[in-house]
């Protein structure tokens, strides 16, 4: 873990660590064309070369081994090693590896200038703005993808016992999607808002650590990559659980799933260390920690909960890796392992993904409620306190996953305890919403409309919730679809609700324009209603008995299933509208959007759009939180031109000192 | 650094030394919270296999957790441990000379830590090929292979950070020789000294991980 | 809000949550709680149904009570269309009685229902749950039938070791009876759930997973299905099992009992897990005895006897 003081220099500036005037390397000519260098071109090269060497190596290591890979006719070494080699080889393409390999001869950071056009966007870049536009995209990217999945599974679904697709397939696609959404869904927040809009809410110019979380994001991008293989590789017949030793037992595009969760592990935690030491160190004088922006909170938690549950995934997928290649036998009990111990590390890991999915919305809609509301955020402190309460807890629920599976059964009530006691916290969240509305002015613009729908969905999925941690009752619905309907209302109807009210909010923003309001609306009636209509039917279909993850289902039940699908298709057919408003007003007929367009208060408003290289002129000093709506008297939120409170700051490490914290 | 550092992207744009100086403490703090949160992310992770290695041991399934008291090679390990521990002692040892001042001594100090690191990284390799019972022999043997595997990673990462410390604190030398102590130099140098302390605590862990595991390895 | 004495809009919104939550606690209690799944076929699952509708029970109010404040909310605090912008609401940061009441009243339920979850957990005996190989919680009679499930891919079978260990692919349960399921499986995690008898248990390999339940005078069939993903025909592993009269129980079982000895005498003795181990299911693993992969021989293990 090498620091750097990430002080991106650019066009004009002497490459040097803190301004160390020396003379740089001599520079490129700022004529040369963009798509020379590294891109992602460069990248995928470097991948397929990477894989190709990978194979080659894994089939001279074990081609004496016996062939474990079954069906596929793959060996796994050559599989792993592979993958693995193909992410070096995509990391080395896109030249993350540059500096870390001329650091070992003591070389400055040698930084491309800023770059300017859409070329950017394709290129490694230290610059969290641009990081958070990549992230979005593959976001996007990704959530559409294992959407198109979700539809092929509703497809099948369609009929009790006529299939669309074999057996084979349809499990690889169940697996394919699970394992998708959850990678997806893990830095759907914290990638594209949190990089681009947590320094500019903290009064930053920059994040902690910009190379690290450049790293993140191409370590993300990698994973939906790696993730894809499974397909090729005959799939995995697994779920996103991956459940040994069935895990042990499949073919190669198991070998895809262990090593796309590393990936996308490593991602994670370089994500969340970035994200948690930015917070904690590069807030602006003044932004003390009763005035930092809710949404902020909410990435801090989250980001503690990256850092610390992901390593838990990244050591037990090594050792899967190394069961399937090296012949141990971690998950083998008959050699001395347990299948018990993938369940263990796996959901320790699990839980708390659970929440660094449910956190960021709650930081989202928390965030617009005052700004839609004109009202101060209502009770603060409980919210803060409800995200870091979630964070706590949810080290200490993992067994509920495992109320069924015959270990610790005397361990049962105290994660039934453990697991109600979360919905505290999480109440909190209802508490600061409901309370903020109390008397509002309620504009019902479409961010608004995504944060409303929010608390109606994870309402639905916070009450089944208690349903599945109770265990009597867990006994019925355990592993059925309705554990399935209630994660997607609170995955799907709460994260990625409040994502995309998160994004008609922050585009104007990101992109200085404007998504067009009325098909916003028209977006979210459909998403809404579709979204239910998809998901209610099926908290029904697990009550009367339907498994997960099984293509064949009783007869009766083909009423709510067929509304269920349709609904499915309404509702991806709601993301055209979605996909057509972005490209109508992004590309087509660009709109530029009003500098502030919600009237809002907080500090990334304050900012010129787009937001220049290094956001702040002067670092701003804070001076207030930004939820004073209806204030009496209304104070400004920071003073942005900051020559004398700077002088107060430079005094003091502590930005929350020498300042009236009123 | 001359108090005006032209700042890119905004024409303009002049930093003020205060400026610096904040955002010169904010680098300093995250180096030092980034090493903690560094160790939790590390720990966490060897966490995961003081889980398996506990849990496969209580259960002991099949009577197979260790059968015949198997056990790696204890010369090679104990190597192994007494390396990664002399490592961390003389890292801890080198920064305490560093902040007295005396550079040279921390150098030796640093390539000697180096040096060691990468022998303890041939070490375990050596010690895989020496082993004398099949990875899947055992849940023993597993935990063992996985504790090979994740220590290989960790020594050559803490390795490699105190090896480009190295590298720059020759270079940041050499800088401070040809410019003189100009205010960038200076703070260049504070972000190298909170990067060494940092270094120094990563080598501490990376020493009682060894230990830990070498407990439940070779002793238990 | 000392400036807003005209609507008593908390005392409004209590009211209309206050009918509507009068009003569909029972109806759901009395119409559609008698419905409620898994039924009444034993008593675990009447122990999940009811468990399950005072979980409703207590459920409705609370989901009522956010529907009604958002619905009150957005249709009288929301700014006119077309209107002027608003420009700000009242300014208030929070209410220290309302924040301690909502904490105070959800503790209360959280820690109400996990007295209830644990109570309904521990009484009925594990509540028809999997409670691994040594359970805690076991009826207290002594009559007991064991059944053993044995999954793998992609079926159920099932031993009843009080009749000789005879193996079939029915399910076959007493009427009146307290029943022990030793759920295992022969190769990776599946799980038996029967549906009707509220009965879950994973079944894992090596492992015998014991869940109980006792059948009531309710007789007739109930499903049996796969509910941990076990590979690609996962969805295709099911069953149907029946509960019959004590008498038809007996002689069905007896009858089996003799027509399968033949049988029986070919299948492995029974034990309660069956799980291959390096040296195969039964010392045998390799049809010629010569096993290429023996850890008796190579590293000494103990053979294992169950």
């Amino acid at each position: 873990m090498t620091i750097d003081s990430g002080r991106r220099p650019a066009a004009g500036e002497p490459v040097g660590d803190v301004g160390v005037t020396r003379p740089g390397p001599t520079r490129r000519p700022t004529s040369r064309p963009a798509w020379l260098g590294q891109h992602l071109g460069t990248a995928v090269v470097g991948a397929v070369a990477g894989y190709a060497v990978g194979h080659w190596l894994g089939n001279q290591i074990a081609s004496a081994y016996p062939n474990t890979a079954g069906a596929s006719g793959l060996n796994d070494t050559a599989v792993v090693l592979g993958l693995a080699f193909g992410v070096v080889g995509w990391l080395a393409g896109i030249g993350a590896l540059n500096y870390p390999l001329a650091k070992l001869v003591g070389r400055e950071p040698v930084t491309p200038e800023p770059q300017q056009g859409w070329m950017r966007y394709f290129k490694y870049s230290t610059d969290h703005k641009v990081v958070g536009m990549q992230y979005l995209v593959t976001v996007l990217v990704f959530f559409f993808t294992a959407g198109l999945l979700a539809m092929a599974i509703r497809t099948e679904l369609l009929t009790p016992a006529n299939h669309f697709f074999g057996p084979d397939i349809y499990i690889a696609v169940v697996g394919e999607h699970g394992t998708m959404m959850m990678m997806m869904a893990s830095s759907a927040v914290v990638g594209p808002l949190g990089n681009y809009l947590v320094p500019l809410m903290i009064g930053s110019r920059r994040t902690a650590f910009p190379r690290v979380e450049a790293a993140s994001y191409w370590f993300f991008a990698a994973g939906y990559l790696v993730i894809l293989t499974a397909l090729p590789l005959g799939g995995f017949p697994t779920g996103w659980t991956g459940y040994a030793p069935l895990q042990t037992q499949s073919a190669g595009g198991m070998d895809s799933y262990l090593v796309g969760f590393g990936v996308i592990g490593i991602g994670m935690i370089l994500a969340g260390f970035n994200l948690a030491v930015t917070i904690i160190h590069f807030r602006a004088p003044g932004m003390t920690w009763n005035r930092v922006p809710v949404f902020v909170w909410s990435m801090l938690a989250t980001a503690a909960l990256l850092t610390l549950a992901t390593p838990t995934l990244v050591a037990a997928g090594l050792f899967g890796v190394l069961d399937r290649t090296a012949q141990t036998a971690f998950y083998v009990t008959e050699h001395g392992g347990s299948q018990f111990l993938w369940q263990n590390l796996f959901w320790f890991f699990g839980h708390p993904e659970v929440y660094i999915m449910a956190l960021p919305g709650f930081g989202i809609v928390a965030e617009m409620l005052p700004v839609f509301t004109r009202k101060p955020l209502f009770g603060y402190r409980v919210a803060a306190a409800g995200m870091l309460g979630v964070a706590l807890l949810s080290f200490f629920v993992w067994q509920h996953h495992l109320f069924q599976s015959g270990i610790n059964p005397d361990m049962r009530p105290l994660f039934m305890l453990t697991t109600e006691l979360i919905s505290i916290p999480t109440g909190f969240i209802f508490l600061v919403g409901l309370g903020t509305l109390y008397k509002a002015r309620i504009r019902m613009e479409v961010p608004m409309l995504f944060a409303l729908g929010m608390y109606f969905n994870f309402l639905i999925g916070g009450v089944t919730g208690v349903f599945l941690s109770d265990v009597p009752v867990n006994v019925t619905v355990h592993g059925s679809f309705f554990v399935m309907a209630h994660f997607h209302y609170t995955i799907m109807g709460g994260l990625i609700f409040a994502l995309f009210g998160g994004i008609y909010y922050w585009t104007p923003k990101m992109t200085g324009r404007m998504l067009d309001q009325k098909w916003g609306k028209i977006h979210f009636w459909t998403m809404f209603v579709f979204f239910n209509l998809t998901f209610f039917p099926l908290f029904i279909v697990g009550l009367l008995g339907q498994p997960r993850r099984v293509f064949e289902y009783a007869a009766n039940l083909q009423v709510w299933n067929d509304i269920s699908s349709t609904g499915a298709f309404l509702l991806g057919a709601s993301f055209l509208i979605f996909v057509g408003n972005v490209v109508w007003t992004m590309v087509i007929n660009p709109r530029t959007a009003p500098a502030n367009p919600w009237a809002s208060n907080g500090l990334e408003w304050q900012t010129p759009t787009p937001v220049p290289y290094f956001n702040f002129e002067r670092i701003p000093v804070v001076l207030n939180d930004p939820y004073h709506y209806g204030d009496p008297e209304p104070a400004p939120v920071a003073d942005l031109g900051a020559g004398l409170a700077m002088a107060v700051a430079g005094a003091t490490a502590d930005p929350s000192t020498g300042l009236d914290p009123r | 650094m001359s108090a005006i550092n032209p700042a890119p992207g905004i024409p303009g744009l002049i930093e003020s030394p205060e400026e610096a100086e904040y955002e010169l403490r904010a680098a300093e703090g995250s180096v030092w919270t980034g090493t903690r949160l560094a160790i939790g992310i590390v720990a966490f992770a060897f966490a995961g296999l003081a889980f398996a290695y506990f849990y496969l041991r209580s259960a002991n399934n099949d009577q197979s957790w260790r059968p015949h008291g198997v056990t790696a090679p204890t010369d090679i390990g104990t190597s192994i441990v007494a390396l990664t521990i002399a490592a961390g002692a003389l890292a801890l040892l080198g920064n305490v000379r560093l902040r007295r001042g005396l550079r040279a001594d921390w150098q030796v100090a640093g390539w000697t830590v180096v040096a060691t690191g990468l022998l303890v990284v041939a070490l375990q390799i050596w010690e895989l090929t020496r082993l004398r019972f099949f990875p899947g022999s055992s849940g023993y043997a597993s935990c063992f292979i996985g504790w090979a595997a994740m220590n290989i990673a960790l020594v050559l990462g803490a390795t490699y950070w105190i090896e480009t410390l190295l590298a720059r604190g020759l270079r940041l030398r050499r800088a401070l020789v040809e410019e003189g102590a100009t205010p960038a130099a200076l703070s260049a140098e504070r972000l190298f000294r909170a990067n060494a302390e940092g270094c120094t605590l990563f080598w501490g862990f990376t020493a009682a991980v060894a230990a830990f595991f070498w407990l439940l390895f070779y002793i238990f | 809000m000392p400036d807003a004495p005209a609507p008593r809009h908390f005392r409004r919104m209590v009211a209309v949550w206050f009918v509507l939550s009068a009003v569909t606690d029972p109806l759901f209690y009395f119409l559609a709680g008698p419905h409620i799944p898994p039924g009444k076929m034993t008593s675990s699952a009447n122990g999940a149904q009811f468990d399950f509708n005072v979980l409703f029970i207590i459920a409705l109010p609370v989901v009522i009570a956010v529907w009604v404040y958002l619905g009150y909310a957005i249709w009288t605090w929301r700014a006119s269309r077309g209107g002027p912008e608003p420009v700000a609401g009242p300014y208030s940061r929070g209410h220290l009685g309302l924040q301690t009441g909502w904490i105070s009243v959800s503790t209360v339920i959280v820690l109400g229902l996990f007295v209830f979850g644990t109570y309904e957990l521990v009484v009925p005996a594990g509540a028809g749950g999997g409670e691994g190989p040594n359970p805690i919680w076991s009826p207290a009679s002594k009559q007991i039938l064991p059944v053993q499930v044995i999954a793998q891919q992609w079926m159920f079978t099932y031993r009843y070791p009080t009749y000789g260990g005879f193996e079939t692919r029915n399910l076959v349960l007493p009427a009146d009876t307290n029943v022990a399921f030793h759920v295992t499986s022969l190769d990776v995690i599946h799980d038996f759930w029967a549906y009707q008898l509220g009965v879950k248990a994973d079944a894992n390999p090596g492992q015998d997973d014991v869940a109980y339940t006792s059948t009531g005078s309710q007789l007739g069939r109930f499903m049996v299905r796969c509910d941990e993903l076990c590979g690609i025909w996962h969805g295709a592993m099911y069953n149907t099992g029946h509960i019959e009269s004590a008498a038809a129980f007996q002689s069905w079982a007896t009858t089996q009992e003799q027509t399968l000895a033949a049988t029986t005498k070919l299948l492995p003795p029974f034990a309660w897990t069956y799980t291959p181990d390096a040296n195969g299911a039964d010392g045998g693993f390799y049809p010629d005895n010569r096993d290429p992969y023996n850890k008796v021989e190579m590293y000494g293990a103990q053979k294992v006897t169950s």
